[in-house]
């Protein structure tokens, strides 16, 4: 018998309980060695969760074992029989991709990982447990553990949950480890920071993973064997390079086609088209948001927020204008400073010439006109059985002023413009597609014959088939009326492909400005090539990604650092950048950056 | 620190809040139809009579006057005295004259303090019950909900909210005292007095906990934590003890806090049935009697334990789950 063998699949079948219903996992058979690492691809719902669970002896209810086996150290896991020693939690051990649900909110997170480590190995007593549990949490580098230890899930942060889940995975040294989407909610940075963290784990404590992914390129890291999951069976398993190299079969090629691409991207990002002395469309100035928070249990001690700390930025006509940024670095706050839903503390707006804080209330109302935000789902905020026609209408009888007959052929041609047929006019949306959905919202906002369109995230969840469709409705209406689009989006791909212009956004702060072609192939700022590095795509990169590995979690924007906000995680931070702050400056014509690095560089070319 | 903040913020709160109802009782009382020095000097007392005793007990003066009197006295503990209740604790007969101003009439401090423990006495026992009763039944309901615990927690809940407690009281009364002589049934001289009364409020309780329990204990077994906890190795004992019931008992705790003015209801019409004397029954005696500064100590008593009983829950809320806003 093959002593390191940990893990022996065979025939492996999964299904609803119900008879007659398909299985969700069909004959699925693989094996493990100790120190292993096996790669899953599997797109979303492609039954990841469902073989984790069916690995773990984990079935929710709703399913059970239609056939095969599943060998732990030659231990059949699946029989339950007296003598079987095999205990989950302790032998196999997984890490889900709902960190922030994964433990009890009520009680500290050391704590329960203690807790299941003394569950699962009594023998270790409760002093040697939390020591233990104290002790990865450093190793995974969480900051001063010792305390963290006592602290509520509530107070992690995506990342650093997930990172205590793997702490609470391992602690018990299990010999399989399951893996499951691990990086999905995550960040592009904290993700890359995550997978090499785990990698390094799985080597140090010689644990045999699987690694179940969405995102094919992640698997890339682990370079090893590699499997593709579709429609319950395993179609291909081959090194990963091979996979990439050469795919045998339809599923394999069409993942690898869905992978997003930055730098071999086709079509070049779409050109502005110039006037002659042209103004800005819009023109942010100074603007910051901070809101008051009441410190918990005091009576008047409140901290403050900086979300957006001083952007200054122009919009010019017909741009498509694209803000990047990770989730918390206040590109929400400002899209709806840009909105005017919200005003700044400090700071202009100026929109075609007006400072739209200095108009009446009713000037406003005929302005709002011009520049509207898409919402992302404008259907919960409306009554649930609204008519698709009903609800482009609803924009223009907020408005006011237009009269009812005019109003049908107003929104039957907004309609046709975006590409809805008319005969939804009556329909009722929830039984639309995403697309479909995304178009009425265009349409709403279309109709008030705007010149701004603000678009949060608009792009990001839908198939690549119905974005490229969408992009091409984007760029015919940028056409014939004139748009000018901000996207507003973490998708870096997504802005590869539309915006002419973009800005990367860190902690409150523009750190970058450049045309698309510059930005990508040529960033100039630490943390836009960080951000590109981390980006999960199978191509050569421009530049040397392993140089821009970040650590650590950004700072939170209560107790901003002085000096330059990225300093705690930039590679590059030397003695100036904690005590000065970068100023955002045109190092070469259009293209903007706030770091020092690129000064002392400027200072060189010049004393040359 | 976090606590001890809390608990000032509270207090002083808590003091706000009596004041304020303090004052719309007093107000209210004096506002009401019906002269009390009529009933204190009887109905036969020639005009001048009643005058000179309402002068003498400051009855003439401006309403807020006479609050500001009540309230220094409040400070000093005391709450005035009983227009009807002599010292001996014999109700003075209508007609016969007892004069008011006098010190033989009995403190409402006293009758206060002599009746506050054995209200408190009967609901902390009668929750205690409710308790026992609700949690089997509800934890059973809310770790099945598909299955026949789930319709039995139902069935407990809508047969005690159908029980009215007059008649509940009685068959009771009737075969646990009368018939079986296990426990004594009226009035109270002793710990044995309380179980019948508090068996009654109980099953007027139980039915709320029962609910919120089977359906936040319901509501926490979906939680993917819980779910989670399976794999992560941890025992099912450990999984709905230590943490889904933890989780469930956050409303719970919320429930008792409001559900506390219902209670406080059902004490006054029990002690009535049950002759019992507590708190409940002195203000139903009180209020037919017209009997002003009981009423209005009574008001202030039940104002004060409430806002005391829901700074405990608040605080109890907080050290099960710390998310919670304090
Ligand atoms: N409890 C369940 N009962 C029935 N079908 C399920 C259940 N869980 C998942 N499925 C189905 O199994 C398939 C695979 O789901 P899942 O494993 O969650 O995919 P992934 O994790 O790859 O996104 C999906 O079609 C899903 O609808
Ligand atoms: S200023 Fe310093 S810390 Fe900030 S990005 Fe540049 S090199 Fe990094
Ligand atoms: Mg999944």
């Amino acid at each position: 018998m093959d002593l390191s063998l940990i893990l022996d699949v065979d025939n492996l079948t999964v299904g609803p309980r119900a008879h007659g219903t398909p299985p969700i996992l069909d004959g699925i058979s693989f094996r493990l060695h100790t120190s292993e690492i096996f790669g899953i691809y599997a797109e979303s719902g492609g039954g990841k969760t469902v073989l984790s669970r069916a690995l773990a002896d984990w079935l929710p209810d709703s399913l059970t074992y239609r056939a095969g086996r599943v060998l732990f150290a030659g231990h059949d896991t699946l029989k339950k029989t007296s003598t079987s020693t095999f205990k989950v939690g302790r032998d196999i051990a997984y890490i889900g991709s709902k960190p922030q649900s994964s433990l009890d909110p009520t009680m500290p997170v050391g704590v329960q990982i203690a807790e299941k480590l003394h569950s699962v190995r009594p023998e270790w007593n409760p002093k040697e447990c939390r020591e233990r549990v104290i002790q990865l949490l450093g190793e995974v580098r969480i900051p001063s553990p010792a305390e963290r230890y006592y602290e509520y899930p509530s107070k992690f942060s995506g990342g650093m949950m997930q990172r205590a889940m793997i702490v609470d995975a391992i602690c018990a040294e299990p010999a399989v480890l399951i893996a499951d989407n691990i990086t999905q909610p995550l960040d592009v940075t904290i993700a890359a920071q995550i997978v090499a963290l785990l990698h390094d784990l799985c080597l140090r404590h010689k644990m045999a993973t699987i690694y179940l992914t969405s995102s094919l390129p992640i698997l890339g890291q682990f370079g090893k064997r590699t499997a593709v999951l579709h429609h319950g069976r395993f179609v291909e398993q081959q090194p990963f390079e091979q996979l990439i190299a050469a795919p045998q079969t339809e599923a394999a090629r069409s993942a690898i086609d869905s992978v997003p691409r930055i730098w071999s991207a086709g079509e070049g990002p779409p050109v502005r088209r110039h006037a002659e002395g042209e103004a800005p469309l819009m023109r942010v100035a100074g603007v910051h948001r901070t809101y008051r928070q009441r410190k918990r249990g005091t009576f008047n001690t409140y901290r403050n927020i900086q979300a957006v700390r001083g952007v200054t930025l122009d919009i010019m006509p017909r741009e498509n204008f694209g803000i990047v940024g990770e989730s918390g670095c206040g590109k929400s706050t400002l899209t709806r400073m840009l909105a005017w839903l919200e005003t700044p503390d400090t700071g202009t707006l100026v929109l075609g010439g007006t400072d739209l804080a200095k108009l009446s209330p009713r000037e406003l109302i005929r302005k709002r006109n011009e520049f509207q935000l898409l919402l992302q789902d404008p259907y919960t905020a409306l009554p649930p059985r609204t008519t698709v026609g009903r609800m482009i209408e609803e924009s223009l009888r907020i408005r006011g002023g237009i009269p009812r007959k005019e109003m049908r052929t107003k929104v039957t041609a907004a309609m046709a413009e975006v590409g809805l047929p008319a005969k939804l006019y009556d329909a009722l949306p929830n039984a639309l597609s995403t697309g479909e959905r995304q178009r009425i919202s265009i349409a709403r906002a279309l109709i008030l014959d705007p010149k701004l369109l603000i678009l949060d995230e608009t792009l990001s969840a839908i198939d690549q088939r119905e974005q490229s469709k969408l992009i091409d409705l984007f760029s015919r209406l940028q056409a014939k009326n004139d748009l000018t689009y901000v996207f507003i989006s973490h998708d870096l791909a997504m802005v590869r492909k539309v915006c002419t212009r973009i800005a990367v956004m860190y902690l409150g702060e523009m750190v970058e400005i450049a045309d698309n072609r510059d930005l990508f192939f040529d960033p100039q700022h630490p943390y836009t090539k960080a951000l590109l590095s981390a980006a999960p795509t199978l191509e050569e990169k421009p530049f040397n990604a392993a140089d821009f590995l970040l650590e650590g979690e950004p700072p939170s924007p209560i107790d901003i650092p002085p000096g330059c906000s990225f300093a705690s995680r930039c590679p590059k931070a030397f003695g100036r950048c904690r005590v000065e702050t970068p100023r955002l400056r045109e190092h070469q014509p259009g293209r903007f950056a706030a770091c020092h690095l690129l000064d002392s560089a400027e200072a060189e070319t010049a004393a040359a | 620190m976090l606590i001890l903040e809390f608990l000032v913020k509270r207090i002083l709160q808590g003091f706000l809040i009596i004041g304020i109802t303090s004052f719309i009782i007093f107000t209210l009382l004096r506002v009401v139809p019906g002269d009390p020095v009529r009933l204190i000097v009887g109905g036969m007392a020639p005009p001048d009579v009643v005058e000179k005793v309402a002068t003498k007990m400051g009855l003439r003066d401006p309403i807020v006057v006479q609050y500001g009197r009540y309230m220094v006295g409040l400070l000093q503990g005391d709450l005035g005295q009983s227009y009807l209740r002599p010292r001996s604790g014999m109700v003075a007969a209508g007609g016969q004259y007892v004069d008011p101003t006098k010190s033989d009439m009995a403190p409402v401090t006293d009758l206060i303090l002599e009746r506050l423990p054995v209200t408190l006495q009967l609901g902390g026992v009668a929750l205690v019950f409710a308790l026992l009763i609700s949690f089997p039944v509800g934890i059973a309901g809310g770790l099945r909900q598909n299955g026949w615990p789930n319709t039995l927690a139902f069935a407990v809940q809508s047969l005690f909210v159908s029980i009215p407690n007059f008649w509940l009281a009685i068959v009771l009364i009737l075969f646990l005292s009368v018939k079986l002589n296990w426990l004594p049934a009226l009035g109270y001289q002793g710990f044995s007095y309380v179980i019948l009364p508090a068996l009654v409020l109980s099953v007027e309780i139980a039915p709320f906990i029962i609910r919120t329990l089977t359906t936040s204990f319901g509501e926490v077994m979906q939680a993917p934590f819980i779910d989670e906890a399976r794999v992560r190795g941890l025992s099912r004992r450990r999984i709905v003890y230590a943490h889904a019931l933890r989780n469930a008992a956050v409303p719970l705790v919320n429930l008792l806090g409001i559900q506390l003015s219902t209670l406080i209801g059902g004490v006054l019409v029990i002690e009535y049935i049950f002759d019992y004397p507590g708190l409940g029954n002195l203000t139903v005696v009180s209020v037919v009697g017209r009997d002003f500064p009981v009423i209005q100590g009574i008001a202030i008593t039940t104002s004060a334990v409430f806002v005391f009983i829901n700074i405990i829950v608040d605080l109890v809320a907080y050290l099960i789950d710390p998310r919670v806003e304090l």
